[in-house]
């Protein structure tokens, strides 16, 4: 090969190693937790300026014809790992539009205008980063030790480049594939549901920023120490568009996937135009290159939504070994009849009178309403009211749920069951009023924390992880995994494994008793509705509530299963635990709820047995006629 | 004081311009959820349009209607085309971003592969200069004041009055129930897309206009403009867009005449985020 056939093999690795590097923050970022950062380019530009100014002497070295902030003259590798703190720097900020109260797509575009604005004022304000002209001279590392044009150096430089690649890809895989990342990929299928179940969300993206915002940072880095110069041109907001063609062609969630989108889009497409021969006016080629990237994305997402290389399923195995439960060291909880989801003992009622407490056993209502006569309230409202501009769609509601219950909610559409639902998990802000949770007043805190203290909720609506299988869905809700923080994840499996074991066989159990052993592996996506159902029941009790607060867990699913569900939740409440359950079916009410409040248009109506609310004309004529 | 009443006057133009294109890009996103950001490349696709014309000699007023009609038939098949496909099969609001985005390639860059880099401008007469009241405008500019008048004027009529409207503010409200309702929403849907995209190609014109020069890649910074206008206002109200771009464009102008007019766009920038932040529905907040 000639040297000029070499540069160029150099020069391609090099551009492939960054790309690849760049990919793998956005696959983190985009594919796995579903941070639709289209402003991902700033944070290239980001690493590659800060390393520039780090590593370039003082504006007046070089004569003076840029000019430019900084200018410290810093040893390799300071520039590179100041660019990656930059990088995580310039992250934080963006969080706050990424949290739980903005749309994704409005995020998204906010972050993508961010992007235009950003190259706006850097290209017209001279004296920061030297505008339009950009920086040129950059240092490359070493280049007093070593001549950066011989070729020894430059494959070094291009060995080091794709040694980092290869390093960011085991960084993102050992992310991805913790519990944490399954949480990331929780948020991204269905953030509020992710919420209700004990996710941070916001702590969730903001460490997605940072992280691939210092991923993005670094091959700017890289790139920069490479080319020697940097400019706005360098990075225009639809730079961030070929990352993302490349993700998602390589197939979003999977970062094989990014790998193989970085060599084919960013590397692979600049480098096949370069053998078309030119044509047209000036410029020609250059505009295809973008309808052709444009038309890459939309035919993708219309044909192959999932890549070429799609996210992987994680299989636990149906069959596989049997994972022995683990006695977890600091594990003070009894276990009550072998139930692996029993509530520490301060919740746990007094069992006198109860003879019927084995899991999955029928225990009729009579019984267990003898069983704690004087039970206290878990929890209570004083006066919760929710205004949906103007309509009162919860008003004055205060009740009660005694420990130990399973008690019934019902009304007629528009009673306002959901809404106060949400209202005691969190979901949604109370207008007025309180709510009291074991005594303490949680009115003010977010949803995420109320599940953390054990009040957990249902959706109305199915509300399964799509792409999580249905063991993944149970796992995800497990709460206080040590491998459910980004640093717990980063410190690998072995510092995990027993926690992730221990709910395994916990998850084994719930499936096993809820016969859906058999889908263990299955995508909760792929299940019919009433097995969803149950997916969702069994994930709320992997996350160990006292209080369960289900929304018609047995809509649409078929009578002789909602009697099992019924007994079963019986089964759970013998053994501690309590549950307020809306539905619509007065058979379910009848059979399984005691006592049962009844709502309409708003407020409470009636509290009581069904028996007693029968007799009671005013709550006939709103709700039970016929 | 000259110098803030003249660059008031350019905020009224700018205003006036923007007006027409935020009540566009905010209804389509009412009534199917889609944030558009091809929106400001129909735009320019259709002020070329008015360009070819143009340059055959006729006048660019006509040139405009003729704008309209490549606006609305582009928009009307984007939406049939594309978008609805794609959200018939579910696709989240997320990856209706990133299709718009795609789209907006597609359109920007095969516009500019057909008409080339350079910029270009209508061949017209900007008219006698007008004086009223210290405020200093071209015939031109008052034209294009009074254009978005009277189309306020005619969303507002369209929207308060006429069954359409009234169907289109149903649909945007709720479309299932709009449909068991008895509105035929995909008709209603089609309709505000035709008629968004006539007035996005009335923007693209008098945007061409008010700029002097523009080449297929002039709208994009406008476009921040334009979502600054309709998150200011509230996304998918008609009346807040209004009023969001009274403020945004007199905001962007009369700052351009104080600070260095490169960074005027960043006043709309600001707004834009500080809204996202603090009051994703709106500042405005008006119903509509």
């Amino acid at each position: 090969m000639s040297n000029a056939q070499l540069f160029y093999v150099i020069n391609l690795l090099i551009y492939a190693g960054v790309d690849i590097i760049a990919c793998l923050g956005l696959s983190q970022q985009f594919g796995v937790a579903g941070v639709t950062n289209f402003g991902f380019i700033i944070f290239q530009a980001a690493g590659a300026y800060t390393a520039a100014i780090l590593s370039l002497p003082g504006q007046s070295a070089n004569g003076g014809f840029q000019s430019y902030i900084g200018g410290w003259n810093l040893p390799f590798p300071v520039p590179w790992i100041g660019a990656m703190i930059v990088g995580g720097l310039v992250a934080l900020p963006f969080t706050f539009l990424v949290g739980r109260r903005l749309r994704g797509d409005f995020a998204a575009v906010g972050l993508l205008i961010t992007a235009v604005m950003a190259n706006l004022l850097v290209t017209n304000y001279r004296p920061l980063l030297n505008g339009s002209a950009g920086l040129s001279l950059v240092p490359a590392p070493l280049q007093g030790k070593y001549n950066p044009q011989s070729q020894g150096y430059q494959w070094l430089y291009a060995a080091l480049t794709l040694v980092l690649a290869a390093a960011v890809f085991l960084l993102v895989q050992r992310v991805t594939e913790s519990p944490y990342g399954r949480s990331l990929r929780a948020m991204r299928d269905n953030d509020l549901v992710a919420d209700s179940l004990g996710k941070n969300l916001l702590s969730l993206r903001a460490a997605m920023l940072v992280l691939g915002g210092m991923l993005a940072a670094l091959s700017g880095a890289i790139l920069v120490g490479f080319i020697n110069l940097w400019a706005p041109s360098a990075w225009g907001y639809a730079e961030t568009i070929v990352l993302f063609a490349a993700v998602i062609i390589g197939g979003a969630g999977s970062h094989r996937g990014a790998v193989l989108g970085a060599i084919l889009v960013p590397v692979g497409f600049e480098e096949a135009t370069r053998y078309i021969p030119q044509f047209g006016p000036p410029g020609l080629v250059q505009d295809l290159q973008w309808v052709a990237i444009g038309l890459l994305i939309v035919v993708f997402l219309w044909f192959r939504p999932q890549g070429v290389l799609p996210e992987r399923r994680r299989r636990v195995g149906v069959g596989g070994p049997q994972v022995k439960p683990v006695e977890m060291p600091n594990e003070d909880v009894v276990t009550l009849a072998g139930s692996p989801w029993t509530p520490g003992p301060a919740d746990a009622p007094s069992h006198d009178g109860v003879v019927e407490s084995g899991a999955g056993r029928p225990i009729s209502r009579s019984a267990r309403s003898a069983a704690s006569p004087d039970a206290s309230p878990v929890l209570r409202t004083v006066g919760v009211t929710r205004d949906f501009g103007g309509v009162h769609a919860v008003a004055d509601v205060s009740i009660e749920v005694r420990r130990g219950t399973l008690t019934g909610l019902i009304g007629p559409n528009g009673a306002g069951k959901s809404t106060l639902l949400a209202m005691l998990a969190g979901t949604i802000a109370v207008t007025s009023g309180q709510v009291i949770y074991q005594g303490a007043d949680v009115t003010g805190v977010p949803a995420y924390r109320r599940a953390r203290l054990g009040l957990v909720r249902t959706f109305q609506l199915a509300s399964e992880f799509k792409r999580l299988t249905v063991m993944e869905n149970l796992l995800s809700a497990v709460p206080a995994n040590r491998g459910d923080t980004l640093a717990g994840a980063l410190r690998g499996r072995r510092y995990w494994r027993r926690d992730e074991e221990a709910a395994i066989a916990r998850a084994r159990e719930l499936l096993d008793r809820f016969g859906l052993s058999g889908y263990a592996d299955t995508y909760a996506g792929d299940l019919s509705g009433g097995q969803r159902r149950l997916t969702e029941i069994m994930r709320a009790l992997m996350a160990e509530p006292s209080l369960l607060l289900l929304d018609e867990p047995m809509a649409g699913v078929h009578p002789r299963l909602a009697r099992q569900i019924g007994t079963q939740l019986l089964g759970l409440c013998a053994e501690g635990m309590t549950i307020l359950m809306v539905e619509h079916e007065l058979a379910i009410m009848d059979e399984f709820c005691d006592p049962v409040i009844v709502m309409a248009e708003g407020t409470v109506l009636a509290t009581g047995t069904m028996a007693a609310l029968r007799a009671r004309t005013e709550v006939v004529e709103a709700y039970l006629v016929g | 004081m000259s110098l803030f009443l003249a660059s008031l006057g350019f905020g009224l133009v700018t205003a006036a311009v923007l007006a027409i294109a935020a009540v566009g890009f905010t209804m389509q996103f009412a009534v199917t959820d889609v944030l558009n950001l091809a929106y400001g490349a129909v735009m320019i696709a259709s002020a070329f349009v008015a360009y070819s014309l143009n340059q055959a000699g006729v006048n660019v007023w006509i040139g405009m209607l003729a704008a309209a009609a490549a606006g609305a038939a582009g928009s009307v098949l984007l939406n049939q085309g594309i978008y609805t496909p794609f959200q018939r099969r579910g696709s989240a609001p997320v990856t209706m971003v990133i299709v718009s985005l795609g789209m907006t390639l597609i359109i920007e860059f095969g516009l500019q592969a057909i008409v080339g880099g350079t910029s270009v401008s209508y061949t017209m007469s900007q008219g006698p200069t007008v004086k009223a009241g210290g405020l200093v405008l071209t015939t031109v500019q008052l034209v294009i004041i009074g254009l978005s008048v009277v189309v306020m004027a005619g969303v507002h009529g369209l929207l308060r009055y006429s069954k359409l409207g009234k169907a289109m503010r149903a649909t945007a409200a709720n479309r299932s129930l709009a449909r068991n309702c008895g509105i035929r929403t995909d008709r209603v849907v089609t309709l505000t897309w035709a008629l968004t995209g006539a007035l996005c190609g009335v923007a693209g014109t008098v945007f061409a206009i008010n700029n002097g020069s523009f080449g297929a890649t002039s709208a994009d910074l406008f476009l921040v403009v334009i979502l600054a206008a309709v998150f200011l206002g509230g996304p998918g109200q008609a009346y807040g867009a209004m009023a969001g771009a009274l403020i945004i464009g007199l905001a962007t102008e009369i700052s351009a005449a104080y600070i260095n007019p490169s960074y005027k766009d960043v006043v709309a920038f600001l707004a834009l985020l500080i809204t996202m932040a603090f009051r994703p529905g709106g500042v405005l907040g008006a119903t509509a």
